[in-house]
């Protein structure tokens, strides 16, 4: 039974692709571009060569731990659509940090950024937990509005008290020192951030797979009740998932600002909370299969900024690409379920 | 109304390795009450959904009056006049009565203002059925008889002839049976033909003009209900090599107490109990009657240590396993069964491995790189009686009866000292359930203590050991078996509305 299953979703998964790989070259041609060129040009311009490789791993570093932020508490049931504001507030707390221990300039700096951005997701994923777990209020209806929250606040503090006066009126705080920057991989702009989430996804995956922790979690995600009678503390998980979720995605926030960015300023996210989103769905909230699934949006992304610069094609098309990759991967399992129950 | 004929000829349907249907040919007439009997999973359903177009057959012909049909989906089947209740209700408790009649019926208006013609067309059929019903009221405030009635309705208003029951009374109080026994008769004087799927031989003797036996998949007798006695439906029934019944082992004469229930109080928002103060002895089955809705629910989850106590506790061997203040860690010295194993007992997604061994979620080391081997899971699985005995299967697959023993291989795997079963064989067929008896009492030889919640008082007058009275969340009275009768249980049940109208 389950090798078959597997085998089937197997089939799925490549006709969803055939099916997406049609879609854009009709897109293509609709905005009157030569769409087999295009198209090749695209996957040039995602894995073609040394550069362009390297900035899908930048795109895709961020979205691997939203995808990541939103698996967590989907191993519960619990659907959070919060990545985006904790994104923000891990970076907020991550920059307060550096801003608060920049004097001393030691080897404690990382680790300090570090964990400040990890507790300022974690914190602002705890706030729509406790409000689940205690009041019943529905997290997804909280995170999504708490998204928007927490991206002002970034604005707040670098409009405000935050703001560089050397930046001539440009609202960002000061650059991160070199101290307080993950360390970046082979002279490109890939950074230290992609291994921790690799490691996490990896280490995620085991848990979920082989651990009481995992377990328990499908117990409760499956049946409340049954895990009530086992003993099991539904609010409790339901508070630990939501925190270490949002942890995940503060990390990226974090990263994404002192690597990428440098400096805390507004635009530190191009919505890497919610395609984190559609990512986790698209692996089927397997922590494993989220690396492949973010790498391929990652090139997609990466791509669709080079074939602004060299073809002239808006960057926004990469984004049409992208909803028509999700519309497309979410419809063909349906149409194939659709097709066999009316054969029969 | 002509009478015709439906033939079912040679139907087969598998799903996967299982022949749910094999080459089974019954008639329906009009103007009679066939009841199609089986035990779970002997394909009863199935074959009726093919009727009623849910399901597609494998090979075979649907005839009516000698006709060939042809049902690609219920819609089909409704035209000519099939329609099918089901077990689970299809309503909208959100919805009154009238609004989910409308939802239901072709006839109804576009437009439903009030007062738009043609708006009570469809309570005609209710208000014959159901003359007390209010048409206004909400779905959710009713009891599962009187949505019962409402799915019969909304099968009557397609103008249905031919009128499936799916497992009718399994649902039903007794008054609420007998009324449907009532309505069926009606029904088939009327000239429709009635197909009541069934396990039970009550409804068999009080409705059937013709009985169709099924086992595993096969049509095993047909015929009229005169021609066949009891105990032939039975053997029919359950066939060869079936269990003997079981009976309990004799009551405990050491009359020390193992379990010690004192002076309990709990509540939810709906029930409560307060000042339950009871003592089972090792061996000794407890049963507890009463009518539902007088705090058996709550009771059940306070002793199981799954409810917060407000006052007393639960001691079993001298220990506490109560929630007072904490929730006790389960530690396997309380088996719980509760009611509705679907619902309350099993993790529909999970698979069966996963389900008989979740006691030990809380104990169990935090790594499981290695879990045990699925043979060994094949074997407990075989021993639980769970058929098919596959540890990888999907437990939301598993047919009621299999179920209910699979969560009996779970909570009865530990030895527990204290056996909390909430209506444990509630819905089961006649094999399921002996297995269900056959294995509390095994435990009650062994030296376990069981506390056994039950609608049905003549089982509890058979089984049971003392019968404890459950009366508006308080002990009514607790009687011996050899002092027992249904009429002295009956008036514990009811005293205080007695005392009312006296």
């Amino acid at each position: 039974m389950p090798t078959l299953a597997r085998h089937e979703r197997l089939a799925g998964a490549a006709l969803a692709a055939l099916a997406f790989i049609i879609v854009a070259l009709g897109f293509f041609a609709v905005i009157g571009e030569p769409p087999l060129a295009t198209l090749l040009s695209m996957a040039e311009y995602a894995v073609g060569d040394r550069y362009s490789l390297s900035e899908t791993l930048v795109k895709m570093t961020p979205i691997l731990f939203c995808a990541l932020a939103a698996i967590v508490p989907a191993r519960l049931g619990l659907i959070s659509v919060g990545a985006e504001g904790q994104f923000h507030v891990g970076a907020l707390i991550g920059t307060g940090m550096m801003l608060w221990t920049q004097p001393f300039d030691g080897w404690l700096l990382l680790p300090l950024v570090l964990l400040g951005g990890a507790a300022g997701g974690a914190l602002y994923g705890w706030l729509p937990g406790i409000l689940r777990a205690r009041l019943s209020v529905n997290e997804t209806i909280t995170t999504l509005l708490l998204n928007y929250v927490g991206v002002l606040m970034v604005s707040a503090a670098v409009y405000g008290p935050w703001k560089d006066p050397g930046n001539l009126g440009w609202p960002a705080t000061i650059a991160f020192p070199d101290a307080a920057v993950l360390p970046q991989l082979f002279g490109t702009r890939v950074h230290a951030g992609l291994l921790l989430g690799l490691l996490l996804a990896l280490c995620l995956h085991v848990l979920f797979r082989f651990s009481r922790w995992g377990q328990s979690l499908d117990i409760l995600k499956g049946n409340v009740r049954v895990g009530r009678m086992m003993g099991l503390d539904y609010r409790r998980h339901v508070i630990i998932v939501m925190a270490l979720g949002g942890a995940l995605a503060g990390l990226a926030g974090i990263g994404e600002t002192s690597v990428i960015q440098g400096r805390l300023q507004p635009g530190i996210s191009v919505g890497y909370g919610l395609t984190g989103f559609l990512v986790a769905w698209l692996a089927g909230h397997n922590a494993l299969l989220a690396i492949p699934v973010s790498f391929l949006i990652g090139g997609l992304i990466a791509a669709g900024d080079t074939l602004q610069l060299f073809n002239k094609i808006p960057a926004s098309s990469a984004t049409v690409l992208q909803g028509l990759m999700f519309a497309t991967a979410l419809a063909v399992p349906g149409l194939i379920a659709l097709w066999r129950s009316r054969r029969g | 109304m002509p009478g015709r004929l439906i033939q079912l000829r040679g139907i087969t349907r598998r799903f996967g390795s299982l022949v749910a249907n094999d080459d089974v040919s019954i008639e329906i007439e009009s103007g009679s009450c066939l009841a199609l009997l089986g035990e779970n999973g002997a394909g009863k359903s199935t074959l009726m959904k093919v009727l009623y177009g849910a399901i597609q057959p494998d090979s075979g012909d649907i005839l009516i009056d000698g006709r060939q049909q042809q049902f690609r989906g219920p819609a089909d089947a409704m035209a000519v006049g099939i329609g099918m209740v089901f077990q689970q209700f299809s309503l909208v408790p959100a919805l009154t009565v009238r609004e989910n009649l409308l939802l239901a019926s072709p006839r109804a208006p576009w437009l439903q203002v009030p007062g738009a013609p043609g708006l009570d067309t469809v309570l005609e059929v209710l208000s014959r059925l159901a003359p007390d019903l209010d048409p206004r009221s909400r779905v959710a405030d009713l009891a599962v008889g009187e949505r019962q009635l409402i799915e019969l309705a909304k099968v009557l208003n397609l103008d249905a002839r031919t009128i499936i029951l799916d497992e009718p009374t399994s649902v039903l109080t007794p008054a609420e049976t007998q009324r449907l026994y009532g309505l069926i008769n009606e029904m088939v004087a009327d000239g429709k033909a009635v197909v009541m799927i069934t396990h039970k031989l009550a409804d068999v003797a009080a409705c059937a003009d013709r009985t169709a036996i099924m086992r595993r998949g096969k049509l095993i007798h047909a015929g009229p209900t005169r021609d066949m006695s009891r105990q032939q439906m039975v053997d029919s029934m359950i066939g060869a090599g079936s269990p003997a019944s079981a009976s309990p082992p004799p009551p405990p004469d050491r009359n020390v107490a193992r379990v010690v229930v004192r002076e309990l109080g709990a509540r939810t928002e709906t029930q409560q109990v307060q000042g339950i103060s009871l003592e089972v002895a090792p061996g000794e089955l407890l049963g507890i009657a009463g009518v539902v809705g007088n705090g058996q629910t709550v009771l059940a989850e306070a002793l199981a240590g799954l409810h917060p106590l407000t006052a007393g506790d639960v001691t079993v061997d001298g220990i506490s396993v109560a929630w007072r203040p904490t929730p006790p860690v389960p530690d396997g010295r309380v088996a719980h069964i509760p009611e509705q194993p679907m619902l309350n007992a099993v993790v529909p997604t999970l698979d069966l491995a996963a389900n008989l061994q979740m006691r030990d979620i809380r104990r169990r080391s935090f790594w499981q790189f290695g879990r045990r081997g699925q043979a060994d899971l094949t074997v407990r699985l075989q021993a639980a009686d769970v058929r098919p005995p596959e540890p990888s299967r999907l437990t939301g697959t598993l047919s009621g009866g299999n179920l209910q023993k699979l969560v009996l291989g779970r909570e009865l795997a530990g030895e527990p000292s204290l056996i909390v079963a909430c209506y444990p064989t509630m819905g089961l067929d006649v094999a399921a359930t002996r297995t269900v008896y056959r294995q509390l009492f095994a435990h009650l030889a062994r030296g376990a203590s069981i506390i056994w919640f039950s609608e049905e008082l003549d089982d509890l007058l058979e089984y049971a050991h003392r019968i404890a009275v459950l009366r508006d969340g308080r002990i009514a009275g607790i009687r011996n078996r050899d002092q027992a009768d249904r009429a002295g249980i009956g008036d514990l049940m009811l005293m205080h509305d007695m005392a009312r109208s006296a």
